[in-house]
């Protein structure tokens, strides 16, 4: 055989086998996207129909109906949203402490919480917040995703710190900075990237987060995950709009992903390999 | 500006004493070097200067005032990186009134100075741009500009032009110089190349294992070494150390030749073991010299080196295996010789500028 | 370089008595993390200790009963059987995801047109939220209108009870979990491809390799700190499994595909004996630590580039 002709037959093979890796998670979210845009009695036909005659736009305006989906889009908005700022105020300075102190030490406390099943957290929290009279409103869910978003952060941070070669907050020592301003205005700029990624992989895992929510939310504070299981028990089962509402809950997760997915990518790869 | 005074300074990490006492005084406006191979705390006392590392012992002065607990930033000095430690996301002229603006120095000063500097080191074109597009020469400069802007009592560098190649480098070896003498700023510079040190400083102090060998004008420590550390670091080719013995009025080779001492026989010293020392550069041709045969020339065109291996020596004989190797010789010799490998000269040292060694303590006689 | 300097400035302040710290001090860059991490971090556990020593149900009187809760786990059936699906559930979680990520990592290590997208694609399985894609799941998992039935039947076997019998749940929800984290081991791996030198590459071309023999004598070993990564990760995650089970089976049918989470769920909020349910909790984390130190040791013994120490 030639060596063109291999070179080529070698990168459509590469190409098919990719393609062939890609498939289960496209073809699964091209499902998803069928089932949700179908009417009861298609989502019911055998053989299964990929794309329907008439496609149900009504699966998406009736979970809308229903006022309190967007008061659970709020609510997860907020419980994210707080959750993540915090963890970024407290996070970042800390995993700049902990990569100039090279205190590695106590990375270990974060890479245990990180092997601590969410769970185990719940327990004991769940009691401290019943004494304290707080369930019923966002605070325990802010508070306890502080326990996901965290570690996440401070880990990630930990890790960017450690590659902003010393030498240049040296220069800034001599320049005449004090350590507070050479956290602002050298570690912190040269560190934006990896803020982007900690605040990206922070908002991801804490939007996803079900198990805190499903014993700590109440009626009115649900956010968005718990409330779609939630129509899987309790409403009839009519696969339509649960699809939709399925979709509409991870969509902002899945645009993030394929927009930042080098930055998801080089997080979670370092991160991984840390954490290790 | 300022004079530096350090005084039997010390440097211990746990139980292991990298500085062993140092002292040196730099008067104001000097241009003193810290040479010596890597590992030998030049660097770190540089850093113990800057107030970067913490003195473990005795006292350092800048003018007069002893700064040992002073944080780097009250010091009033300004140093230039061995990767020169440009702020990546600042421009090349914030980079330069970083430290102006961290004192809240009026606009119009920052202005003016970043401007002076940028005048002396050329970098009027590139104010606007970031480090990462300049060239390596072109960062070295900036981080100098940064330390010229600060206008500080004393100037710190450490190993700057070690990523430089090796034509820049002799280019910025003279900027430095020129700045130098412009600014007349005291100046402490460390580096591993001899070269550098003694094309550039008013005095260079000669670093080993955390002792100083040697404190001197370039080319005092040249001309006069204290020690063989010193003959044999500052020079290069390095310096021939020929093992033998004082007998007479002269000198006898472990292999027995003699060699000429030109009557500076140090005095009750006869059959005294001794290491002979002769630059590369101070052999001749003569008929009564030292028979060598020539091993390797290699010509650089203004100049040639020839590597020889003396007669009689053991290094001549088949099997002759490393130890002997440092018996070779090196010359260097202006003309240019039409001497092959294997062909037999016969070189003599010029008695007058050879120095004699005690072989146990290194020390010159 | 501030390991030494830390432990220089001990010999320092012996020495000359009263020097002082040059280097700023981190703490306070520390504490404000510090504080929220021993308050939602090391109080739980610190608690859960405590509540696992007694009898404790919500609303009830509490009382104190030493070791009686693990007394009671070593004679649950339920427990046990919990842990047994336990660890078949992460043993295959972890192999079939290693094996299928590995070779879509040397797959995405090639130069492909559209490798950022494609990539971005085969991570979205682990990023979206779990919940969601688990409905969807248990919609394809349906014996009669679900699409994986239709698809098997395609193909001439089936149907498939999948998550609807006992003897089909863990290996469909195993399936799931593959789904879901296959790309995080690939991405690790592909980290790992990254960091190799070209030279081997070259220098075995030259010497005559297969692309098999590159790939098991030099990739596989170099790579394999990585895959132990990947183990140590997968593990951890799948052991403390629990959205995509909870929400697919709930433990069932029955409690075939219960696992310890599930059990722990159960017990606390359930039945609100959090007293019983600290108890697995700390049973449960102690599996987790020892079965990640079993691993990092290991670990430890695979890497050949492991020179930093960490």
């Amino acid at each position: 055989m030639s060596r063109p002709l291999r070179k080529l037959l070698d990168k459509a093979g590469m190409a098919v086998c990719v393609l062939l890796l890609v498939s289960p998670a496209l073809l699964f979210f091209l499902w998803m996207l069928s089932l949700s845009l179908k009417f009861e009695i298609d989502n019911g036909a055998y053989p299964p129909i990929l794309i329907p005659e008439r496609f149900a736009w009504k699966n998406y305006t009736t979970i809308f109906e229903g006022n309190s989906f967007l008061l659970y889009f709020w609510n997860s908005l907020i419980v994210t949203g707080a959750a993540t700022l915090f963890a970024l105020l407290v996070g970042v300075p800390a995993g700049y402490g902990i990569a100039r102190m090279q205190a590695h030490k106590s990375a270990v406390v974060i890479m245990i919480a990180r092997m601590t099943p969410g769970l185990s957290f719940l327990i004991p929290l769940f009691l401290l917040f019943q004494w304290l009279g707080l369930l019923g409103t966002l605070w325990p869910q802010i508070i306890i995703h502080l326990v996901v978003t965290v570690p996440i952060v401070i880990w990630i941070m930990i890790g960017y710190f450690e590659t902003t070669p010393m030498e240049l907050e040296e220069a800034a020592m001599v320049d005449g900075a004090t350590r507070w301003q050479i956290f602002a205005k050298v570690a912190l700029p040269i560190a934006k990237p990896g803020i982007v990624v900690a605040f990206i992989l922070s908002v991801i895992f804490s939007w996803n987060n079900f198990v805190f929510g499903i014993v700590l939310a109440s009626r009115e504070t649900r956010t968005l995950p718990v409330a779609v299981y939630n129509m899987l028990s309790f409403e009839q089962v009519s696969w339509g709009p649960l699809a939709a509402a399925a979709l509409v809950v991870t969509l902002p997760v899945l645009i993030l992903t394929v927009a930042a997915q080098r930055q998801i990518v080089a997080g979670l790869t370092a991160g991984a390999v840390k954490g290790g | 500006m300022a004079s530096v005074s350090i005084r039997n300074v010390r440097k211990s990490y746990g139980p292991v004493e990298i500085i062993k006492g140092v002292s040196i005084d730099i008067r104001d406006g000097e241009f003193v070097i810290l040479v010596g191979p890597s590992g030998c705390g030049k660097s770190t006392l540089l850093r113990m200067i800057a107030g970067l590392e913490e003195i473990s012992g005795g006292t350092i002065a800048i003018d007069d005032r002893v700064v040992n607990d002073m944080p780097p930033k009250d010091r009033d000095i300004a140093m230039v990186f061995q990767n020169y430690a440009l702020y990546p996301h600042m421009t090349i002229a914030d980079n330069m009134s970083f430290a102006l603006r961290l004192k809240n120095t009026a606009k119009s000063e920052i202005a003016a100075k970043v401007e002076r500097a940028a005048g002396i080191l050329g970098l009027g074109p590139l104010l606007d741009r970031f480090p990462r597009q300049l060239s390596g020469g072109q960062r070295q400069r900036v981080a100098m500009g940064r330390a010229i802007v600060r206008d500080p009592k004393v100037f710190l560098f450490d190993e700057p032009l070690s990523n430089l190649d090796a034509k820049l480098r002799v280019q910025m070896r003279t900027e430095i110089k020129e700045m130098h003498q412009r600014l007349k700023t005291t100046t402490v510079y460390v580096t591993h190349d001899q070269i550098e040190a003694m094309t550039m400083a008013d005095k260079i102090v000669v670093m080993h294992d955390g002792i100083i060998e040697q404190v001197g004008a370039p080319l005092d420590l040249y001309d006069n070494p204290a020690n063989m550390f010193v003959a044999g670091f500052i020079g290069s080719p390095a310096m021939n150390f020929i093992p033998g013995s004082i007998g007479g009025d002269g000198f006898t080779t472990e292999d027995g030749s003699r060699l000429p001492l030109g009557g500076r026989v140090p005095a009750a010293s006869d059959g005294r073991p001794a290491v002979y020392g002769v630059r590369p550069e101070h052999f001749r041709l003569a008929d009564e010299g030292l028979a060598a045969e020539v091993v390797v020339v290699e010509p650089t065109g203004s100049e040639t080196q020839m590597v020889l291996r003396p007669l009689g020596s053991k290094a001549g004989q088949a099997g002759a295996g490393r130890e002997d190797r440092k018996r070779e010789l090196t010359w260097v010799l202006r003309e240019r010789t039409g001497a092959r490998p294997g062909e037999v000269v016969r070189i003599a040292p010029d008695p007058a500028r050879a120095h004699l060694f005690n072989p146990d303590t290194g020390l010159r006689l | 370089m501030s390991i030494l300097t830390s432990s220089g400035r001990v010999a320092g302040a012996a020495s000359v008595g009263r020097t002082k710290r040059l280097r700023p001090s981190y703490w306070p860059f520390v504490v404000p993390a510090l504080i929220v991490v021993v308050g939602v971090i090391v109080f739980p556990w610190v608690f859960t200790l405590w509540m696992s020593a007694m009898e404790w149900r919500i609303g009830e009187e509490q009382r104190f009963v030493g070791l009686q809760n693990y007394v009671r786990l070593a004679t649950d059936v339920r427990f046990l059987e919990a842990m047994a699906h336990t660890l078949v559930y992460t043993a295959l979680s972890v192999v079939a995801p290693l094996v299928l990520g590995t070779a879509a990592a040397l797959a995405f290590n090639t130069k492909l047109p559209a490798r950022g997208l494609l990539r971005g694609i085969f991570v979205m399985p682990m990023m979206a939220t779990p919940v969601a894609i688990a409905l969807v799941w248990t919609m394809m998992f349906h014996p009669q209108l679900g699409v994986l039935n239709y698809l098997l039947s395609q193909i001439g076997i089936g149907p498939l009870q999948w998550v609807y019998h006992p003897s089909t749940v863990i290996l469909s929800l195993v399936l799931v979990e593959t789904w879901q984290w296959t790309p995080l081991v690939m991405l690790i791996v592909l980290g790992g491809l990254a960091s190799l030198p070209t030279e081997p590459y070259e220098s075995a071309q030259i010497d005559g390799a297969t692309a098999w023999q590159r790939f098991r004598y030099l990739t596989l070993p170099m790579i394999k700190p990585f895959l132990m990564v990947a183990v140590i990760i997968r593990s951890i995650d799948a052991l403390k499994s629990f959205d995509i089970l909870y929400t697919i089976t709930q433990g069932g049918p029955g409690t075939a595909s219960e696992t310890i989470n599930l059990y722990l769920y159960s017990v606390a909020f359930t039945y609100y004996d959090v007293g019983y349910g600290s108890a697995i909790a700390v049973v449960f984390f102690v599996l987790i630590i020892l079965l990640s130190l079993v691993l990092l040791h290991l670990r430890q013994r695979s890497a050949w580039n492991s020179g930093d120490g960490k």
